[in-house]
């Protein structure tokens, strides 16, 4: 057998939160060995659908979000790179009075808890910003400082970034076996084996099978969130939009070419790393697009992919120490929102591994929120 | 719900069809034929109006006065669509695939809509299209190819007078042939064989005897057009279409001489190849065929792909020609009938013996009109910067040599250098010449290359259409259920 490599933190997966985690200890002089099994960037991380986006967030991870929507607007220069972020207000639509109701409570408590960013629109304000939107939207929501970025190119910025601060990134090589031997961590992959005092599990839609390696049980489910994109449009739409209830999303870049998701999921064999679409549900997408800007109509598709991604029942993701083992750590299941997240969870782990604590309430992402009570 | 396995067993086949042949060509046609007979629930999906293929187009409903001028081949297959259509298979033409999935799924557009239905087995019977010609000012208008003429021609009637014609190959003289029967007025026949190709093509003679009345139907072709007093130019090469906006004449070398001919119209055309979109969508296993200058998917003798459900018949599987395409048609259909069990092993092995047989002596004479007609490297790979390799968003050789300059070694990596391929085609019409640029520029064979990596949708397809979404099952129509 091989020799073996030792580090002072591993981390299992080369996404934008295994990545980003690189970036953040690596900077502290902490040194890091990456595992990807496939290559950075290749899954959730590098195919999803670019939003940065603060509005509608969970109450859990607002602070979070709003720290990482910071991080965004000056990544660039941080990350002495080019992740394609473009500052755009986001959009939630209201179609109905229902959602306006929606709108309504969820204002109360927003102002309640002191967050101020999401700001009302009736329906001359939300026409002045979209014009093309179909006469029966009523109103919406707008956060000004969203955005969006090109994924790829984000997720490797980190990796560059980490990279030039000593981190190490080996592709192509999967944990198949993870023990505690002693103090410290024993990972024997496809192609090696690691020795490391700490354990990062950004494992993404795997981040399952990794828990249950460290030894912690986790209910996550996993699916295959779909993306079309489209041929250049003339230009209709700056803002980025979504909605307030219908599984609408979509953002125009500045070529003309416009995304559109919407979380419909198609078919994940996550064994195999392939994902298939599922056409009806894809196909409600586009009548959802249709519905909200009747312009899209003769807009024609490019091309339709969609990307392994780990869900909780809470959509809220796993973030934290192991309950059950010593250094070890979790960041993965985000849930189909985990991409604007990206910039501050690698500072979260970063301090757990090198404070044991976090400036952020870290409750609501327990590994074992889901575990009975015992009577 | 999250499992592929599951959503094929569960949703997927219950409501299939057994088999689902993509073309209605010569292939098609038979492959359906074949396969209704048997007892199979058969649907058809063509992209044209009615069924034909290419070679058959409108033979049942010709607009021509004398459709018997376009010759006895083209009349054969009114016998073939009559049977067709009496088979008792589901036909849709006019219907645009723009998706198949390995796992029995087929997306169409039909009238603005889409229609999404699954069968067992998948016979992709699309047939070929013309090899690209990219000569200087090819994209000019005026140009088009000698197959868009003959569309034109069995479609709706419409002919060119004092057009020039420019190639080689047996599709080429029928046309000319064709426009001469019907006294249409042909400027010029520019002939691109070069002459080795008559003595390279020697070594494969006993091929040509082997189907005599075959080569003696070519002869007869260039015979017809001469005795016409058409003008006809041997051995051309350098081809220019010479204009600014739109042609106005070719210029070319013949007999050692430039020579140039003035017309507002030129029909180009060197041969076909197969037409790959779907295969190579699908992801099925393809190699380059030197013999045929050309991309095929990998088949066994009964047409099956390196995909289980999937085979590939007629032209679309490399050219085989329109007698070819029935047979193949007819054997491909054999081996799905004892895939789906309603034929045994010894009755599909004896059922196709024959044809099996005839489709082999026929590979022998398709190696002599390869040989012969093969066309040269210049007319395939261009030279002159200004050359436009991709039509649809207008890259020039000279963009192309920039793109590989900063690394697009790949067709994949090009495209992303240079946009070539990126349109509305996918690559089908510039395709095979970048896997051969690509090749040249890097010393490797075109097989290191490789082709594009295509995907779904292979069509335009509108937001609207996909929105307007419904799933076809088969009809119980007594006719098509299965026979226990
Ligand atoms: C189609 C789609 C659209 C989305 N749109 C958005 C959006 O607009 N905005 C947003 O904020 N979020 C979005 N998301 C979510 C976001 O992409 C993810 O939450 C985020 O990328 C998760 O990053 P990650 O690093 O946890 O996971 P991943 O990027 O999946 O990385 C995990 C990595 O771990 C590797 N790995 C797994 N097991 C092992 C092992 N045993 N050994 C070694 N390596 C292993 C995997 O190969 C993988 O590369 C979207 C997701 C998808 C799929």
């Amino acid at each position: 057998m091989s020799a073996i490599t030792t580090s002072d933190v591993l981390v299992i997966g080369g996404g934008i939160q295994g990545a980003s985690a690189a970036y953040h200890l690596a900077q502290r002089g902490v040194s890091v060995q990456v595992l990807e099994k496939d290559t950075v960037s290749r899954h959730a991380s590098g195919v999803n659908a670019g939003g940065v986006r603060l509005l509608g967030r969970h109450i859990a991870e607002v602070a979070m979000s709003k720290e990482a929507m910071q991080r965004w607007h000056q990544l660039d220069d941080e990350l002495d790179a080019d992740t394609g972020f473009r500052a755009r207000a986001l959009i939630n639509i209201a179609a109905d009075e229902a959602d306006l109701n929606t709108l309504a409570q969820r204002e109360q408590q927003m102002h309640g808890l002191g967050y101020f960013h999401e700001v009302r629109l009736n329906q001359q304000e939300l026409r002045e910003r979209l014009p093309f939107v179909a006469d029966h939207c009523v109103g919406g929501v707008v956060s000004e400082q969203d955005g969006y970025a090109i994924p790829f190119h984000s997720t490797h910025a980190f990796r560059r970034a980490a990279q030039r601060h000593g981190a190490l990134f080996n592709e192509g090589e999967q944990v198949e076996q993870i023990r505690r031997v002693g103090n410290s961590w024993m990972v024997t992959t496809s192609a090696g084996r690691y020795q490391a005092e700490h354990l990062l599990n950004c494992a993404g839609a795997w981040g399952d099978l990794i828990s249950v390696m460290i030894g912690d049980n986790v209910p996550m489910s996993y699916s295959a969130p779909m993306l079309m994109i489209t041929a250049r449009m003339p230009h209709f739409a700056t803002p980025v939009v979504g909605a307030v209830s219908r599984p609408l999303s979509f953002k125009q870049f500045e070529n003309g070419t416009v995304l559109i998701g919407g979380g419909a999921k198609g078919f994940a064999d996550r064994a195999n790393n392939r994902t298939r679409l599922d056409y009806k549900l894809i196909a409600n997408g586009a009548k959802n697009a249709i519905d909200f800007f009747p312009i899209m109509k003769t807009a024609s598709i490019n091309r339709m992919w969609s990307g392994l991604e780990g869900y909780m029942p809470d959509n809220l993701p796993v973030l934290g120490k192991s309950p059950r083992a010593e250094n070890a750590y979790h960041a993965f299941a985000f849930s189909a929102h985990g991409f604007q997240l990206g910039p501050v969870i690698g500072e979260v782990l970063a301090d757990l591994v090198t404070t044991g604590e976090s400036r952020f309430d870290l409750d609501p992402f327990r590994i074992n929120r889901y575990d009975r009570k015992v009577l | 719900m999250n499992d592929l396995n599951a959503m094929c067993s569960e949703q997927g086949f219950k409501n299939s069809f057994d088999i689902a042949v993509i073309g209605a060509g010569p292939a098609g046609m038979s492959a359906a034929i074949t396969a209704t007979e048997a007892g199979a629930r058969v649907i058809v999906l063509d992209d044209k109006p009615r069924s034909g293929g290419q070679i058959y187009r409108n033979v049942d409903a010709s607009p021509l006065k004398q459709p018997e001028q376009l010759g006895e081949d083209y009349l054969k297959g009114a016998e073939l669509t009559a049977a067709f259509s009496r088979c008792g298979a589901e036909y849709l033409s006019g219907v645009n695939v723009w998706h198949v999935g390995d796992n029995g799924e087929i997306l169409l557009s039909e009238n603005g809509e889409t229609t999404r239905l699954t069968a067992r087995q998948i016979i992709i019977a699309n047939g070929a299209m013309e090899r690209p010609f990219p000569i200087p000012g090819w994209h000019l208008p005026g140009v088009m190819s000698a197959g868009s003429a003959q569309v034109m021609l069995k479609s709706d009637g419409l002919v060119q007078d004092d057009a020039i014609f420019a190639g080689t190959g047996p599709l080429l003289y029928l046309i000319v042939a064709q426009y001469i029967r019907l006294g249409v007025r042909v400027r010029a026949l520019v002939d691109t064989t070069p002459k080795a190709n008559y003595f390279d093509a020697m070594a494969e003679i006993a091929g040509a005897f082997s189907a005599p009345e075959m080569l003696l139907k070519g002869l007869g072709l260039i015979n017809e057009i001469r005795r016409a007093g058409v003008t006809v130019y041997k051995h051309a090469h350098d081809l220019a279409v010479i204009g600014e906006d739109k042609m106005q004449g070719l210029r070319f070398t013949s007999g050692g001489n430039t020579q140039e001919v003035q017309a507002d119209h030129l029909f180009l055309h060197q041969g076909v190849i197969p037409n790959l979109n779907i295969t190579r969508a699908l992801g099925v296993e393809h190699s380059w065929c030197e013999q045929q200058l050309c991309w095929k998917p990998k088949l066994n003798q009964w047409g099956q792909s390196s995909l289980e459900h999937i085979a590939v018949a007629g032209d679309a599987s490399g050219i085989v020609g329109a007698d070819g395409a029935r047979l193949m048609g007819r054997i491909t259909a054999l081996k799905q009938l004892q895939l789906l069990s309603l034929k045994s092993v010894a009755e599909c092995q004896s059922d196709a013996a024959a044809d099996l047989q005839k489709l082999q002596k026929m590979q022998r004479f398709r190696k002599f009109i390869d040989r012969l007609y093969r066309p040269i490297d210049l007319h395939r790979i261009p030279e002159d910067d200004t050359t436009v390799v991709c039509r649809c968003e207008e890259r020039t050789l000279a963009d192309l040599k920039q793109g590989f300059e900063l690394g697009g070694r790949l067709p994949d990596q090009l495209k992303g250098q240079t946009r070539c391929g990126m349109g509305p085609c996918q690559g089908r019409m510039c395709g095979h010449t970048v896997s051969e640029l690509l090749a040249r520029w890097r010393g490797d064979r075109v097989a290191d290359v490789g082709y594009y990596r295509l995907r779904s949708p292979m069509r335009l397809l509108t937001l609207q259409e996909l929105s307007l979404f419904s799933d076809l099952t088969p009809s119980n129509n007594p006719q098509t259920e299965v026979k226990s």
